[in-house]
């Protein structure tokens, strides 16, 4: 779970390279010409210098970054995998665990990224950074547990009434989407960076999703860890 | 003349420690790279930490590209 984790991470952070990292220099550099504008930094080689620095430390630390949270999220999988793998549909592990992936993908990351997207750097008041953090990862746990609460629902529902927990669910987010306060902050930057960097965004954090799922079903189907131990007595 | 038999064992169980393990490490690494604003240097460092803040600096672009609020 922790390899699995760890190595979809480090494919995460690599396709964050490619595909996230253009959108992020440009609104930096909008930040540059900001702290220019305002008279807060100079347009001097010693900035350039500074900033390339800790550019370059930031985009490599996002390779370690992508491996550290996606252990995080490979040991949250691992563990609802295990319990769920028998109600899952017949076949390989990796097949299993992609079901599984895109059902955690769909609630814990795109119903919560659709109330509160990600945004590029040059957008997000540091005053506000507490709130929207709280907000967000609230929002992560009611959709998770919303989702866990009516499967546990369907369980005990009749086959043809088992629509009514995906029912349920759906009305359920609805209301929660609705009463949740939206982000605070206003979007200065322009609007196709910010969609275009959040469209890179969910396509990354899906590439997350689809390598973690493989990599553990193809272990788990190899090493079998919950096979039942055969032994001899006398 | 003894009798051999088999015993199967079942691991179809879940171990706790392994849940209470797995569950930490999310805990840790979600902080880590979604939260983490001087917090855990802090205990080294002090209060130049939250100055400093390697850890943010470190797992900024992940932050951004993964959903996290930053700034």
């Amino acid at each position: 779970m922790l390899f699995s984790g760890f190595s979809a991470g480090i494919i995460h952070g690599l396709t964050n390279l490619t595909l996230v990292e253009p959108y992020l220099d440009e609104a930096i550099g909008i930040e540059n010409q900001n702290l220019f504008a305002s008279g807060e930094a100079q347009d001097s080689p010693s900035f350039w210098v500074e900033y390339n620095s800790y550019r370059n430390w930031q985009k490599g630390g996002q390779i370690l970054a992508g491996g550290i949270l996606g252990m995080s999220f490979g040991s949250l999988f691992g563990i609802i995998f295990a319990f769920s793998r028998k109600a899952l549909p017949e076949g390989h592990d990796a097949k299993k665990a992609l079901v599984l992936a895109a059902i955690m993908w769909f609630t814990i990351f795109l119903i919560p990224f659709l109330k509160y997207p990600a945004n590029p750097p040059t957008v997000g008041d540091p005053d506000t950074v507490v709130l929207r953090g709280i907000l967000f990862l609230s929002f992560i746990a009611i959709s998770g547990f919303g989702a866990l609460g009516f499967y546990r629902l369907s369980k005990k529902l009749q086959k043809r009434k088992k629509i009514l927990s995906i029912i349920g669910y759906a009305a359920f987010m609805s209301i929660v989407f609705a009463l949740m306060p939206t982000n605070p902050d206003e979007i200065t930057a322009p609007i196709e960076l910010v969609n275009g960097f959040r469209v890179m965004s969910l396509a990354a954090v899906l590439v997350y999703w689809v390598s973690n799922a493989i990599i553990l079903g193809v272990l788990w189907q190899r090493f079998k860890p919950d096979k039942p131990i055969h032994t001899k007595t006398h | 003349m003894s009798k051999s038999r088999g015993i199967t064992i079942s691991k179809s169980e879940v171990p706790l420690y392994a849940i209470i393990l797995l569950a930490g490490i999310f805990a840790f690494g979600l902080f880590v790279v979604g939260y983490d604003q001087g917090h855990i240097f802090s205990i080294v460092l002090g209060e130049d930490a939250y100055a400093e803040q390697f850890i943010h600096e470190l797992t900024h672009d992940m932050r951004h590209a993964a959903g996290f609020p930053c700034h």
